[in-house]
């Protein structure tokens, strides 16, 4: 609600996170977050077991206090593999947003601020690909690429690029028609100075909900590709692969169903917070 | 009315074309350009056992020893005139090959966009209709079904309907119950799209002045949303489903191997496992052929059912994202 705007103003004394006013489901999606950040740098506290290591006297065991996820096929800890899983697919996931960024932001930004022949031709591309399903896409330029996490988490990043692009583009544009940009063009300002001084910062906004979005998106996409083989192969344990390794183990579902609930836990929280980002403004 | 329509058709169309042709394009240079090579990779691949003749014979029947210039007018007149070449892993036409995948594929992607369909509406008429908090709390389901893989709602079901009430063996991907599940899996998140526009549709129409007067002039809830609200507020739902086209194919490339069904996914990952390009460029172009038709025919389309959208000059983009679709109004008022 604008409402919210005026109630801030003389809150601010009374401290910054009062006055963000953040909803229980945010806070709830940013615990989630810290605990999936905290994993994947420092997987060792929080486990003790060793996640390649198995013992094959307990495999297959359910959740219980000493395995909370049950244990594999080849008797090791599944909260474990899932703890030291983390980083590799955060890491993938970040790249692969960081290239639908970068290379979306720029496209995006050349499109709506120059306009004219370059906005058509940069358009077409958009066009091009978005006709070719995101996930195919991702298929042919990991096939192309050839197949380990990296590449796919590449692959994702260009199968993002056209959503970022035209975000920006749209953002640009908008921001371009507003009187305080014509302002700085009218004091004599250069082209770059106003791109960079008034257009990008206003872009960023949509920008970083977007992206906060897509690394979720990601996430899932990534997942995906790990599941049909296109990641590391086992003893990797990136969320998709362990969903995989799982699938040949279905009497055991707990093998499947924690590394689907982490995932879906972490996905839901980012895009949770992407939306109130953009509620925010 | 007619004649600003017949320029925005020929825009339209002239766009597609244009679309359909880079993508064939862009394709091409991706598989030829980046760095992994078939041939280094398959075929003097010693476990593949094939001799020094055999390669030179693939080579010269893939036309892979021309420049590439010539490779991609000969690949697109080719594939222009229905030609797709031969398989490089089997040798078979390729056309053969995506024909026989073609029906399997086809009906998971139909059946999974009548769930989608089915759900979407009822998630987004349930907001409107069902009191104060089950409604509210069917506003978290689409984001809740955007954020579940579907290889995973497939594999619980699998987990549920196969293994524990036993209505379908996982040996029977074709059965009928199967099939329904593939489905499910497939459709669950796709409806989380088309339900996210439905909503913000809706609530839109609810807000504006035209209801308020039917409110109070006593029309019942149930008739003000069947006489008023439902036909502006599902109209545009046709775009939406026309952008759906490729997360549905993307999607039943995932959904077919956990089932295990024999489809365009498992071809695609055969031929990608293979480098098998030939292939996997073929059914590139194909979908993106798909995508861009069907979306040209919703654009075509939409201006003859919703009279009130007026093609003055250049042809709106229509909304491609569910926050897109989203009138700006709305989101400022909810801002």
């Amino acid at each position: 609600m604008s409402t919210t705007s005026l109630l801030v103003v003389p809150r601010l004394a009374a401290g910054r996170l009062s006055a963000l006013r953040l909803p229980p489901t945010v806070i709830l999606s940013l615990a989630i977050l810290a605990v999936v950040i905290a994993w994947s740098l420092a997987p060792g506290l929080f486990t003790a077991y060793d996640p390649a290591r198995g013992i094959p006297a307990h495999k297959l065991l359910g959740p219980s206090a000493a395995h909370w996820f049950g244990t594999d096929h080849l008797g090791r800890d599944l909260y474990a593999r899932i703890v030291h899983g983390t980083a590799s697919s955060v890491t993938s996931a970040l790249i692969a947003v960081g290239i639908g960024v970068l290379a979306g932001g720029l496209i995006g930004l050349l499109a709506g601020f120059l306009g004219g022949l370059v906005d058509t031709l940069l358009a077409r591309l958009v066009d091009v690909l978005l006709a070719i399903p995101r996930f195919l896409l991702a298929i042919i330029i990991v096939t192309a690429l050839g197949f380990d996490t990296v590449n796919t988490a590449i692959a994702t990043g260009i199968s993002a690029v056209a959503v970022f692009a035209r975000v920006m583009r749209a953002e640009v544009i908008k921001t371009r028609q507003a009187t305080f940009v014509e302002a700085a063009f009218l004091q004599g300002g250069s082209r770059w100075h106003v791109l960079w001084r008034h257009v990008l910062p206003n872009a960023s906004r949509s920008v970083l909900a977007l992206a906060v979005l897509q690394v979720g998106l990601s996430i899932l996409v990534i997942a995906g590709l790990a599941f049909l083989g296109y990641g590391d192969p086992p003893p990797a344990s990136d969320w998709g692969l362990l969903i995989a390794t799982g699938k040949d183990y279905l009497k055991w579902p707990w093998l499947v169903y924690a590394p689907a609930l982490v995932t879906v836990a972490a996905v839901l929280s980012l895009n949770r917070i992407s939306r109130w980002l953009r509620r925010t403004d | 009315m007619r004649h600003p329509y017949l320029i925005y058709a020929g825009k339209r169309l002239a766009q597609a074309v244009a679309v359909i042709l880079l993508t064939y394009l862009f394709t091409f240079v991706v598989v030829s350009i980046l760095p992994g090579d078939p041939v280094t990779n398959v075929l003097r691949d010693p476990q593949n056992g094939f001799s020094e003749e055999q390669i030179q014979a693939i080579i010269a029947a893939q036309g892979l020893d021309r420049p590439l210039l010539i490779q991609l007018w000969t690949s697109l007149t080719h594939f222009l005139s229905g030609d797709f070449g031969l398989s490089m892993r089997s040798s078979r036409p390729v056309a053969t090959l995506i024909a026989e995948a073609l029906p399997s594929t086809l009906t998971l992607a139909s059946a999974g966009l009548a769930v989608a369909l089915g759900l979407a509406f009822a998630v987004a008429y349930g907001t409107q209709f069902l009191p104060g908090r089950i409604g509210s709390a069917l506003r978290a389901f689409p984001s809740l079904f955007l954020s579940v893989p579907n290889f995973v709602i497939g594999l619980a079901l699998i987990h549920v309907f196969g293994f524990q009430l036993g209505l379908f063996r996982v040996i029977e991907p074709d059965s009928a119950w199967a099939t329904l599940s593939a489905a499910i899996a497939l459709g669950i998140p796709i409806s989380a799209q088309i339900a996210e526009v439905l909503i913000a549709n809706l609530d839109h129409e609810a807000r504006q002045d035209y209801a308020a007067v039917a409110r109070s002039r006593g029309l019942s809830p149930a008739r003000l949303f069947g006489k008023h609200l439902l036909k502006p507020s599902s109209l545009p739902v046709v775009t939406v489903i026309a952008l759906t086209v490729g997360e549905l194919l993307g999607g039943s490339l995932v959904t077919e191997a956990v089932f295990g069904r024999n489809g365009i996914g498992s071809l695609v990952q055969r031929s990608a496992a293979a480098q098998d390009l030939p292939v996997l460029q073929a059914v590139v172009a194909l979908a993106a052929l798909v995508f861009v038709l069907v979306n040209l025919a919703a654009d075509l389309v939409y201006p003859l059912l919703d009279p009130r959208l007026k093609l003055v000059g250049n042809p709106e983009r229509r909304p491609e994202t569910a926050d897109e679709a989203t009138p700006s109004s709305l989101r400022t008022v909810a801002g």
